[in-house]
């Protein structure tokens, strides 16, 4: 595999939400408005490129019966810091993100990364397998957010965008919300696989 | 026995490490953090007064201290009034009210009121509602329900309940908690707004 291809598989042929189903729960629980699956992207892309780092520059040195407890307390650092950062800096922010950023720990995408990717390969590969799968992740709660927040609030990014006779579906924005759309995103990414013959 | 201490060796270090980088990163923090707290809590003190002169959110300059009752081992319990005053005249007072009914944590609401205790204005510090229904509670049109009302000319619940506040669609849960909250603690500074008056008048 070229650079470039560890870079764009995060991005479709392997996008941690769509194709590996991984990080399901900040997936269903965050994105109840675009700008939530926006700033828990960047948390997470955050979190999984300082780790594949680390992870990887270490992978010679960390013997492989504990290399789990070690990438859990690399990975929990480096949340930690994002999460004192948050609340220091971006305080609104942290108010409407602060329960969930604990649980990027363990988010299954950040782990599946340092043990199925950075822990056999070189810095910087590693760089842009972090990069691609959290850019992925990114987009893919930001694609659900927004869907999410135009039918169950009618806005998108906070911008309103019906008239007064909009009625909101709240159901999009509750739990059961989150995995219609989820589903139906799914279905759709197998659809055009199949159209495009490599399913 | 060498590989068990070639493991331990190596967690340890791992750790240590992570416990110096986390320590570096809480002082640098620290501050901003508390910063940002603070600040808030001021936000939403001047969001709910008139317009004021003085630093209520100081001690000496505002902020008192009034004995609202006794815990079970018979110590005061003490609750932080903000005083504002113009011109040495006092225009309002904030506080903070307290509630555990909301459908995910507790809700803070800041409350502040002229002197005759008809509210001027409330805002939500803290909550932790449903993203999307009860985070309404924390918006303009719920939060400008209750200018201009006091104990006598409304009856303090949701319309569900026979009062008088508007629920939100969809939720019913929060903004009820919301409304006993404040109601309770306009209830509390009716018993109490001699003595912060009195204490609260600028010297």
């Amino acid at each position: 595999m070229s650079n470039l291809t560890e870079f764009t598989k995060g991005l479709w042929d392997e996008h941690p939400i769509f194709k590996l189903v991984l990080g399901m729960c900040p997936t269903l629980a965050v994105t109840t408005a675009a700008i939530n699956g926006i700033a828990m992207g960047l948390a997470t892309t955050f979190v999984l490129v300082a780790s594949n780092l680390v992870v990887s520059a270490l992978r010679n040195v960390i013997p492989a019966k504990v290399r789990i407890p070690s990438f859990i307390v690399i990975i929990a650092s480096f949340v930690t810091i994002v999460d004192l950062v948050m609340n220091g800096y971006f305080h609104d922010l942290h108010k409407t993100l602060g329960l969930f950023i604990p649980l990027i720990v363990v988010n299954c995408v950040i782990l599946g990364r340092a043990e199925a990717f950075a822990s056999k390969k070189g810095l910087f590969v590693s760089l842009l397998d972090g990069l691609g799968m959290g850019i992925g992740f990114t987009l893919g709660l930001f694609v659900l957010g927004a869907i999410r927040e135009i039918f169950g609030n009618g806005t998108i990014l906070g911008i309103t965008l019906f008239g007064e006779g909009f009625y909101p579906l709240i159901i999009m924005i509750l739990p059961p919300g989150a995995f219609i759309t989820l589903g139906i995103l799914l279905a759709l990414m197998n659809k055009i696989e199949e159209i495009r013959g490599t399913a | 026995m060498k590989e068990i201490g070639k493991l331990i060796l190596v967690l340890t270090l791992i750790c240590f490490i992570a416990a110096v980088a986390l320590y570096q990163v809480n002082e640098l923090t620290k501050e901003p953090i508390a910063l940002a707290y603070k600040e808030e809590k001021l936000k939403a003190i001047r969001s709910v007064l008139p317009k004021y002169d003085n630093k209520p959110d100081t001690e000496n300059e505002g902020k008192i201290s009034i004995v609202i009752g006794k815990d079970d081992a018979g110590n005061d319990i003490a609750k932080d009034y903000y005083v504002a005053t113009m011109e040495g005249e006092i225009v309002g007072v904030a506080f903070e009210g307290i509630s555990s009914e909301g459908y995910g944590g507790d809700i803070v609401v800041m409350v502040g009121v002229t002197p005759d205790g008809t509210i001027h204005g409330i805002e939500i510090i803290r909550h932790a509602e449903t993203p999307g229904l009860g985070t309404k509670i924390a918006e303009e049109p719920f939060l400008s329900l209750f200018p201009g009302r006091n104990l006598e000319n409304t009856k303090w619940g949701v319309k569900k309940d026979g009062g008088d506040i508007d629920q939100i669609t969809g939720a019913t849960i929060s903004p009820r908690a919301v409304v006993f909250a404040i109601d309770d603690e306009l209830k509390r500074f009716f018993e109490k707004k001699e003595e912060i008056l009195t204490k609260g008048s600028p010297q």
